[in-house]
């Protein structure tokens, strides 16, 4: 925590620094990120970015190297029953269902709060996010996570929880879980349509 | 007035006109009554107007999407069911304000949970708002008009789920008293998919009933409809302007005006205000946009050591109100049930793989929801195209926030519950009932350090006898611009502590009459 403290300073200018967007800006993103929903087949064809997979139109390559790094750090499913990150299109989920939807100055604030939290590990690790071991990775996140700072506080918050929404939003991930989905067709009910006029 | 001819109500599905039906670029509408939403406050509005013989429109900015294409995933419902696709927030992005946008709006997408307004509530408002005509005597045949048509009543005692047994059985052993929840919802599946729309129309929203009887009562709908502007001339409501736009592109597909006489306003808390600001009209108070509130919730989650499977059922079969009311303590307990996405972000076990091991452990798992009565201290703004909702949990409130989560996580040890987590930024888990004290007093009301959501924004036009400091006089008109009414909960003076649905039916139903009186 007191490095967090002491490098407040470093923060601000990180954040002066990316993008030249400011505080608000961030905090924007992460009222994007704080209640977004995400929809599996919703890819539209890459329009270009010959280095980013398919359905990625949202993210720049650092952009997405990012993300990609926090999903490896965020979502490990060696050694349990969950599927692996790897069998699931998280970041084309995050790409095509919930960037896709976001307000342009939200958009806009989110990518300056992806470069922002890259940079947030220089001053304690001496290196960015994407270059962080497993275990430095987690440690900064959970140390931002109990920052003192808010927008160190809900970048981190935000970003996993879309990261995770784009994992969890596919049902494939459902049966590992022991949750079956959609019962309405599988359980046969009827719908019971319009409700009559009322007579009174 | 020209008297439209009845037809009798679809047995299913709604006459809509949507972007993909229209091929002109201008649309010039002549009709007597305009409505801006079509949800609570918007059907129930555009059904009591058309039935006295007016000729109504009703503009809903969102999509129309029939019950039969309900996904039941909260991940799609959110991204077709709720505004800005479930991503509003209030500006330090802490607080999800999750409203529908669609036609039929939060009815669609609300848990149908029913609460008559309290008297508390009621005499308040007369004694510090001039309210004196919102009266037990006036509003109960109101209440008993809205309970009758949308069949709101009891949950019989199988409309549960497993979690809410539990819940049940803890409330039991601390000698407290659940209430068993009342819902708008006729024989239900049971699917615990309330909040992601009811594919099999149990529950009695907006879309089957209000709407398809104003529809069969020759009213007009229209989807993908967004208003930009209350048209006025002179201080006497003329119309609207709109504008209908493709959901697939985003692009302008046409110009929409509608001249009416009366214009009702029924968009919601948040997009009223804006509309009214957008429109520089009904603001002599400075009142339009403030006083926003939104019972904030926080979801404590409790972790069993065996499987319960609470994910399907009775969305909503419990409350406990026993410190509901201000000076009893300001908060309402509620079950829930809850699918993997909800789930997945309502607690912070640590990164990587404390996490992955908490969401295999999701059959394991139950919420129960604290919600705060709270103060009126947010505001809806509209500034450069952008809509903001400024809000910051207010010191006191979220004192009771902690007087109900500790009220909370008793139940949930008294239930069976090997450990509680708290929704903060951070890690935090409570393992005992001894630690609840504890760990509840060291939370501080920080901004962005808790994961709360908010089903009920409220208050941003309220009503009032004083023109000064209120946006809409007790017969739901605006104080500045005659024959512009408001009818959703932006016309509540102050929170209520419980769901404000049933407040809201019940209101414009009222309002309609005013209207109708006002206009034979």
């Amino acid at each position: 925590m007191t490095q967090i403290t002491t490098m407040t300073p470093d923060v601000l200018q990180a954040i002066e620094h990316v993008g030249r967007l400011g505080r608000r800006d961030f905090l924007k993103f992460s009222a994007a990120a704080a209640g977004l929903a995400a929809a599996g087949g919703l890819f539209a064809p890459l329009a270009s970015a010959a280095d980013l997979p398919p359905g990625i139109r949202h993210l720049s390559g650092p952009e997405y190297a990012v993300f990609h790094r926090l999903m490896e750090v965020a979502l490990p499913t060696r050694g349990t029953a969950l599927v692996p990150t790897a069998r699931i299109p998280v970041l084309q989920t995050l790409d095509g269902a919930l960037l896709a939807t976001m307000e342009a100055h939200i958009l806009k604030g989110l990518k300056g709060g992806i470069a922002y939290f890259n940079e947030g590990p220089t001053a304690m690790f001496g290196k960015p996010f994407v270059a962080l071991s497993d275990i430095e990775a987690r440690a900064f996140c959970d140390i931002w996570a109990d920052s003192d700072e808010l927008p160190q506080r809900a970048l981190v918050v935000g970003l996993k929880k879309l990261v995770g929404l784009a994992y969890w939003a596919n049902p494939p991930t459902w049966a590992p879980l022991g949750y079956d989905g959609p019962v309405t067709d599988k359980w046969n009910l009827k719908s019971l349509g319009n409700a009559p006029m009322p007579t009174a | 007035m020209t008297k439209t001819i009845e037809v009798k109500v679809p047995k299913h599905g709604l006459p809509v006109t949507q972007a993909a039906d229209v091929t002109d670029s201008r649309i010039h509408l002549k009709v007597d009554a305009v409505v801006v939403g079509s949800g609570a406050g918007g059907a129930i509005s555009a059904y009591e107007l058309a039935a006295q013989g007016k000729r109504v429109v009703v503009l809903e900015a969102g999509p129309y999407v029939p019950s039969e294409k309900f996904a039941e995933m909260m991940a799609i419902a959110m991204g077709t069911l709720y505004q800005d696709h479930g991503g509003q927030n209030n500006s330090h992005g802490d607080i999800a304000v999750l409203q529908g946008a669609c036609v039929g709006g939060s009815t669609v997408v609300n848990a149908a949970l029913c609460f008559r307004t309290p008297d508390y509530y009621l005499k308040r408002w007369a004694k510090e708002y001039g309210l004196t005509n919102l009266n037990l005597e006036t509003l109960t045949p109101y209440f008993e008009k809205v309970e009758r048509n949308l069949g709101i009543a009891p949950n019989q005692r199988h409309e549960t789920s497993p979690g809410a047994e539990l819940i049940n059985q803890g409330l039991n052993k601390l000698g407290m008293k659940g209430g068993v929840a009342k819902r708008n919802v006729k024989d239900c599946g049971l699917t615990g998919f309330c909040f992601a729309g009811c594919k099999s129309d149990r529950k009695q929203s907006m879309l089957v009933t209000y709407l398809p009887w104003a529809a069969a009562k020759g009213a007009k709908i229209y989807a993908d409809t967004r208003v930009v502007q209350v048209l006025a001339d002179q201080g006497v409501a003329k119309g609207v302007r709109a504008e209908i736009i493709d959901p697939a592109t985003g692009m302008k597909k046409a110009d929409l005006q509608v001249d009416a006489p009366i214009v009702v306003l029924a968009a919601g808390p948040v997009q009223t205000p804006v509309l009214l600001l957008r429109s520089g009209l009904g603001n002599s108070s400075g009142q339009v946009g403030k006083n926003f509130a939104c019972h904030p919730t926080l979801s404590l989650t409790a972790e069993f050591d065996h499987p319960v499977d609470d994910f399907h059922g009775a969305t909503h079969s419990l409350y406990v109100d026993e410190h509901t009311l201000p000076e009893e303590g300001g908060y309402l307990l509620l079950n829930a049930v809850q699918d993997p996405v909800e789930a997945s972000f309502q607690a912070e076990p640590g990164t990587g793989e404390r996490y992955m091991a908490y969401m295999s452990r999701y059959r394991n798992t139950i919420r129960l929801i604290t919600l705060i009565h709270d103060k009126n201290v947010g505001e809806v703004s509209w500034k450069d195209g952008v809509k903001q909702i400024h809000y910051t949990v207010d010191d006191e409130d979220f004192e009771a926030m902690k007087a109900g989560l500790k009220t909370n996580a008793r139940v949930l040890f008294a239930a069976g519950a090997a450990r509680v987590w708290v929704p903060s930024s951070q890690r935090l888990m409570i393992e005992s009932e001894a630690e609840i004290d504890r760990v509840i007093d060291g939370l501080k009301n920080q901004p962005a350090r808790y994961r709360y959501t908010s089903f009920h924004p409220q208050g941003t036009c309220r009503m009032g006898a004083d023109r000064t400091t209120s946006v809409v006089n007790p017969r739901g008109e605006t104080h500045d611009v005659k024959n512009l009414y408001v009818a959703d909960a932006s016309l509540l003076p102050t929170s209520i502590g419980y769901n404000p649905s049933e407040t809201v039916y019940a209101l414009a139903s009222y309002i309609s009459d005013q209207i109708n009186a006002a206009h034979p």
